[in-house]
């Protein structure tokens, strides 16, 4: 268990800057998801924590511990790659064991059991990946991390190659593990909703620079910016260009339909059971609102519950 | 995958056969010439022998020396010894510098990916006579060591170039999984990489075993003892200036081939797998 | 350690003995072995250790080993290379005793006034006749004439010989007068008495089998389909189950002289003085050890004094009398091709009598040209300096700034290999590649600069269109690899793509034989070809009477020799191409394949369009390194076509091959060559380049 310390991190290829001045402390025992865009740096930072990519600029601390120069098998952390990276040569055992056999640790056996146990596989410990499901293979990966009682745990996209339902299942079970393990984790994902729901806290970063570090709450309700307004929630927030000088952000669900200041046309209604989405005309924008029960048509009345102002020219928030 | 229309597998099956009859052939010729009990090289059109003897055979694996040691049994000793060495010192330098060419970009490295590739272009002639002045100044001339040497040298840039081909199909991931699990660069080497090339090694060093299986000019140039001789010398000897043991030289000739033939078959799948680099599939 | 040591054991030679060279083998070998054992029994201070090198790689063991002290004290060869050595002062005199050795083995020896060898044994050509068929050989050669032709008939002949080998010919080119040498000692193959002899060669070779090499001589006249050789002794050996005898060479009757062979003389050279080897070599020709020789090693001995009973070793001692010795002169060396491959053509009614003998002159000219004249090697010294002082700072510019102490890892796991490769395969390039600046002539180097290069690549010797020109050879050799190259791939692909459906039957087994060519050495499989591309008695003509076709003179003309050659090696090297594909293959997902016959492309256009660009890749590697193989292959055209006809199917690397060792020893003149070979796949690399997607050189 540990912390973790970004001061001024910076990664660059040559003229290319991938890591703009990252500053962040996490702290013993945090969940951290880092969100973005694909191609905005999070797998890079997240590889600058291994140690798989090195820092060219600023400093990072793990425990107190300058690390920018240790190699990574002497950061004691535990990754979980996309891709799984399972050994295609040994079994689930020796896959889950080879860091602590590694170390000719004495605990190894009872250790991996432990995991394996922890995990459902026990029964596939003799498997060999190739033999295994892609759920299967996801909690070896997993296995293989926890054996190890890193101080940190990086996980790279883990669930990015299941299917939807296992997905959810598969995010609850993490939510479990690090209730019941407490280790430090840095999570990266594309997908907001599993920052949603896994993250202590998230870091959304954009173009390689942290546009905002906060609870879950704190991203969805107080949103720093623009692209944080627009990258967390969904569906995503209405902007509004043309209804005063800032642009007004508006979730859907604080689209209130009936009355109001301002008259729209209803486009197209999608049913989702419970509740509906309505796409709206407001003037020459697009707009979508959440509705729960009846649908209306034609043209309606509306206000806005709760409304966010940001800055046209710098999409910083302005109330 | 739809079932293949009647006409398209008669075709196939039809073609395959036609083309390895004509493949096995002259192999058939071989096989009738260290079968027929004269040593002439006899022509005709069957490739099947009319009499059937294992004289040849029995001349070449029966020779002795002066001292009546069992001279084929020491060459095929030291064939093997020779060929074995050299497969397995081609093979570990192959090994270390094909997986840092594949895997780091230091500085040089395209220009020493290009040297290795220049190597397969000298032309063999001009390189005998230096090469014996030059085991000849290490001291190194008739010795199976300086023979070793030399073969498993010439076996390092087509090695080299194969285990780099395959190493680059090897998920970086796995390297870099390992190395969190706490495994240095050479543990990671001996115990991810190694074990899953292991086809590519399978025909790198089968090719590499093979080089030094069947060279014979310059082991006969290079050792001094016939005691020390590789089988190839010996063979060669039966086809000479002025006469030619054809039968010896096909009885030869099969044994010499059985060894690696068995190791083709043997290896069949690693050959297909290893050499083209099908992918660590995980 | 323990296995350096092991190694090192095997290879070591104890001090205080005899060690005897040689390649002799079966009962000469048996003799050679019974003998030693016998004398070192009955000289306690003293070891004979004999060693069997092959013949291939005798001499130029010799003159490797002897310059550099670490050769043997005495060794058996031919006389023939008896001016060589004692030039280069490989041998030493030796006295031998007055009597009972017969002249002309002693005088094969003899140069400078001085005897350089024990003569042990002698070998000529002679005639072998089936008692059956030839009740009395002919003493003429018009009796020989008249004999061949009577008993000329379908797959019968009369007569016989290599005919078209330059020394189964000296006996009727001495006989009407000709020979290499005229009277003042200089080379000239265009004389009368040498045309006269072509003339007869001519006329006599329309009567007997086509294309009779050695081997096919042997089978014919065990048949009983010749009736008589011309063959050394050694196939006394080899006859089978035939009733026959052996005479001398009859007399040319145009001219009453006998028809002389030449003699070679296997004899006891001396490399390295000593009282024991000395003394061993005078017991070898003496009478005890000749008789053993005579006896069970079947030899010819030059001593007089073995009694020889059998007729037919009588007559092998009557031809001693008229032969001549093999010349031992260095031009020598240099006639042979040129009259060879005046002969092939004479033998094949190709050219006249008259064109071959001005022909063989020609060649002559063209191998024994003048060395280019010695160049100052300072300008040079200077400029190789300059060169590496260059080639440092160019160096030092690239090291600089390079963040070599950072990826001092990844040196040291290349290092072993590299070292390796630069230690034993660059610098001995290097140094042969420098031999190049040398000309080797008369046992001497002289540097002569570019010369060399000059002289091959402005072709000054011969036309342009000639099959010596290098810009001809270079022709021959592109055109060479690209054939190969297309058919290997273009079969192996084929291969593959049949073998991959999984519903064919046997797959494994066509698998396993396909790849047999591969498994089994190429130097064998190559003389099997060769064997089965004869015109008369070879399973490829066979195949083709089978279905009508008129047999073909394989290496008689351009396009067939080349196909030959072609053939054999396209048999060598599909199944690399059809295993790389296979391998390629696997890799290739099915279903884009489906995915284009979804989309309505045929056959064709799923294999171009869709498999083709996927197996570029993986097969594009294998055929550049393929190509390079192909380009330096050796084997494939030295053992079956052998250059012929006249040298126009001969590689860069083959006439590389022959100007060192065959035309010669012009080593600087074929060191050029090789590094030309190399300039010319270096560029063809950057090329490929070009087209690679991914980079190769």
């Amino acid at each position: 268990m540990a912390t973790l310390s970004f001061a001024g991190v910076e990664k660059r290829y040559g003229v290319v800057q991938v890591l703009h001045r990252v500053d962040l402390e996490v702290a013993d025992g945090e969940f951290i998801v880092l969100v973005g865009p694909s191609g905005c740096g999070k797998s890079t930072l997240l590889r600058c924590i291994a140690g798989l990519e090195e820092i060219t600029g600023g400093e990072l601390r793990i425990d107190g511990r300058r690390v920018n120069d240790v190699a990574p098998r002497d950061r004691d952390v535990a990754m979980v790659f996309q891709s799984y990276a399972l050994y295609p040569h040994m079994t689930v055992r020796e896959n889950m064991g080879f860091a602590l056999s590694l170390q000719k640790h004495p605990e190894t056996v009872p250790r991996v059991e432990a995991a394996a146990a922890m995990l459902g596989l026990s029964h596939l410990l003799d498997r060999f990946p190739r033999e295994l499901s892609g759920g299967q293979r996801q909690r070896v990966a997993m296995g293989r991390a926890i054996v190890r009682r890193p101080k940190v745990f990086l996980f790279d996209e883990p669930l990015s190659n299941l299917d939807a339902s296992l997905r959810n299942q598969v995010r609850v079970e993490l939510r479990r593990q690090h209730a019941a393990l407490r280790t430090t984790t840095v999570y990266v994902t594309h997908d907001q909703t599993e920052a949603l729901t896994l993250a202590d806290r998230i870091v959304v970063l954009n173009g390689g620079v942290v546009q905002q570090v906060g609870t879950p709450d704190e991203l969805y309700f107080e949103p720093r910016n623009r692209f944080v307004a627009g990258f967390i929630g969904s569906p995503g927030m209405n902007f509004l260009e043309r209804l005063e000088d800032h642009v007004v952000g508006v979730r859907p669900n604080d689209v209130v339909l009936g009355a109001g200041p301002h008259e729209a046309e209803v486009e197209v209604v999608e049913k989702l059971g419970f509740e509906s989405m309505i796409h709206l005309r407001l003037g020459e924008e697009a707009l979508v609102a959440r509705v729960e029960g009846a649908t209306p048509t034609g043209r309606v009345r509306l206000d806005f519950a709760r409304a966010y102002r940001f800055d046209r020219a710098t999409g910083e928030r302005r109330g | 995958m739809r079932s293949p229309g009647l006409a398209r597998v008669v075709v196939t099956h039809a073609a395959l056969t036609a083309l390895t009859v004509a493949t096995i052939f002259p192999v058939l010729w071989v096989v009738k010439m260290a079968l027929t009990p004269s040593s002439t090289f006899s022509m005709s059109v069957n490739p099947f022998p009319t009499e059937v003897s294992l004289e040849n055979f029995s001349a070449v694996v029966g020779t002795h020396d002066a001292t009546g040691s069992w001279l084929f049994g020491r060459q095929l000793f030291n064939s093997l010894l020779v060929s074995g060495i050299t497969a397995a010192m081609g093979v570990t330098l192959a090994c270390t510098a094909g997986y840092a060419l594949s895997r780091w970009n230091f500085p040089g490295r395209d220009r020493m990916m290009a040297a290795f590739l220049l190597t397969q272009m000298f032309p063999g002639v001009v390189m005998a006579i230096p090469l014996y002045l030059l085991l000849d100044a290490l001291g190194l001339l008739d010795s199976m060591a300086g023979l070793i040497l030399v073969y498993s040298t010439t076996t390092v840039p087509f090695a080299t170039w194969n285990l780099k081909g395959y190493f680059d199909t090897i998920p970086k991931d796995l390297e870099e999984a390992a190395m969190l699990d706490g495994a240095s660069r050479w543990t990671t080497f001996t115990r991810i990489i190694l074990p899953l090339a292991r086809p590519a090694i399978a025909v790198t060093a089968l090719f590499a075993f093979m080089t030094a299986w069947n060279e014979f000019i310059l082991a006969a140039t290079l050792l001094g003892d016939e005691r020390a001789y590789t089988l190839p010398v010996v063979l060669n000897g039966y086809v000479g200036e002025f006469s030619a043991e054809w039968g010896n030289f096909a009885a030869g000739a099969i044994l010499v081939s059985l060894p690696v033939t068995a190791l083709f078959f043997i290896l069949q799948r690693q050959l297909v797998e290893g050499l083209t680099a099908g992918g660590v599939k995980g | 350690m323990s296995l350096a040591l092991l190694l090192g054991l095997l290879g070591q030679a104890q001090a205080g003995e005899v060690t005897l060279w040689h390649a002799w083998r079966g009962d000469e070998r048996l003799a050679l072995d019974t003998l030693v054992e016998q004398y070192n029994a009955a000289h306690p201070g003293t070891t004979i250790r004999p060693v069997f090198v092959p013949y291939e790689a005798l001499s130029s063991k010799i003159e490797a080993a002897v310059p550099r002290g670490n050769g043997p004290d005495l060794f058996v060869y031919a006389h023939e290379k008896v001016a060589d050595w004692t030039d280069e002062k490989f041998i030493l005199p030796v006295e031998l005793p007055a009597d009972g050795l017969h002249p002309v083995t002693v005088d094969a020896l003899r140069l400078r006034e001085q005897v350089w060898g024990w003569p042990l044994a002698y070998k000529s050509l002679a005639l072998y006749y089936n008692r059956a068929l030839v009740p009395t050989p002919p003493a003429t050669t018009d009796a020989l004439l008249a004999t061949a032709e009577a008993l000329h008939g379908p797959d019968r002949w009369g007569f016989a010989w290599e005919a078209s080998s330059a020394y189964a010919n000296a006996p009727w080119m001495h006989g009407f007068g000709g020979g290499v040498f005229d009277t003042d000692g200089a080379v000239r193959l265009d004389s009368p008495g040498n045309v006269a002899a072509f003339r007869f060669v001519q006329t006599l070779a329309a009567l007997g089998p086509a294309e009779p090499s050695g081997a096919l001589l042997t089978q014919l006249f065990n048949e009983g389909s010749v009736a008589m050789i011309a063959n050394g002794p050694s196939f006394l050996g080899e006859v089978g189950a035939v009733d026959f005898g052996v005479a001398p060479l009859p007399t040319v009757s145009a001219t009453g002289r006998a028809a002389a062979p030449y003699i070679t003389v296997d004899a006891l050279f001396l490399a390295r003085e000593g009282a024991e080897a000395r003394a061993f070599a005078d017991w070898m020709v003496a009478d005890e050890a000749a008789e053993v020789r005579h006896r069970v090693g079947k030899q010819m001995v030059a001593n007089t004094r073995v009694e020889v009973t059998d007729p037919r070793l009588v007559a092998f001692r009557q031809q001693l009398d008229t032969a001549v010795p093999m010349p031992t002169r260095p031009e020598m060396a240099q006639t042979w091709e040129p009259l060879a491959r005046a002969m092939r053509r004479l033998v094949r009614g190709a050219i006249t009598p008259e064109e071959a003998a001005s022909e063989a002159a020609f060649q002559y000219t063209i191998v024994s040209r003048p060395s280019p004249p010695a160049a100052d090697p300072r300008p040079w010294v200077v400029a190789a300096g300059l060169g590496l002082v260059a080639a440092a700072v160019w160096l030092a510019r690239e090291v600089r700034g390079a963040p070599i102490a950072r990826w001092r890892f990844a040196f040291a796991w290349v290092a072993p290999a590299f070292s390796a490769m630069t230690l034993l395969v660059v610098l001995p390039f290097v140094v042969g590649a420098a031999v190049s600046l040398f000309e080797y002539d008369q046992q001497a180097w002289t540097f002569v600069g570019l010369a060399n290069f000059l002289d091959i690549l402005l072709a000054r010797d011969f036309p342009l269109t000639s099959p010596l020109s290098f810009w001809s050879t270079l022709a021959v050799t592109i055109a060479w690899t690209v054939a190969n190259v297309v058919l290997h791939v273009g079969i192996g692909v084929a291969l593959a793509m049949l073998l991959r459906e999984p519903w064919v039957r046997l797959r494994g087994v066509f698998r396993a034989l396909l790849i047999l060519p591969w498994a089994v050495p190429s130097y064998i499989t190559a003389l099997i070809w060769k064997g089965m591309f004869h015109r008369q008695f070879g399973a490829i003509n066979g195949l083709l009477a089978l279905v009508g076709v008129e047999p073909v003179s394989w290496f008689a003309h351009w396009s067939t020799a080349f196909a030959a050659n072609v053939t054999t090696n396209t048999w060598l090297g599909f199944p690399f191409m059809m295993v790389v594909t296979l391998g390629a293959l696997q890799a290739i997902p099915r279903d884009l394949e489906e995915a284009a016959e979804v989309d309505g492309a045929s056959g064709w256009q799923r294999f171009h369009l869709v498999t083709l660009p996927l197996l570029k890749p993986a097969l594009l590697p294998a055929v550049i390194l393929g190509s390079v193989w192909t380009f330096n292959m050796f084997n494939v055209i030295y053992l079956v076509s052998g250059g012929e006809p006249d040298g126009g199917t001969d590689i860069l690397i083959s006439q590389a091959y022959r100007w060192a060792f065959t035309r010669g020893h012009r080593y600087g003149y074929a060191a050029a060559y090789a590094v030309l070979i190399f300039g010319v796949l270096v560029l063809y690399g950057r090329v490929a380049n070009r087209f690679a997607s991914r980079k190769v050189v």
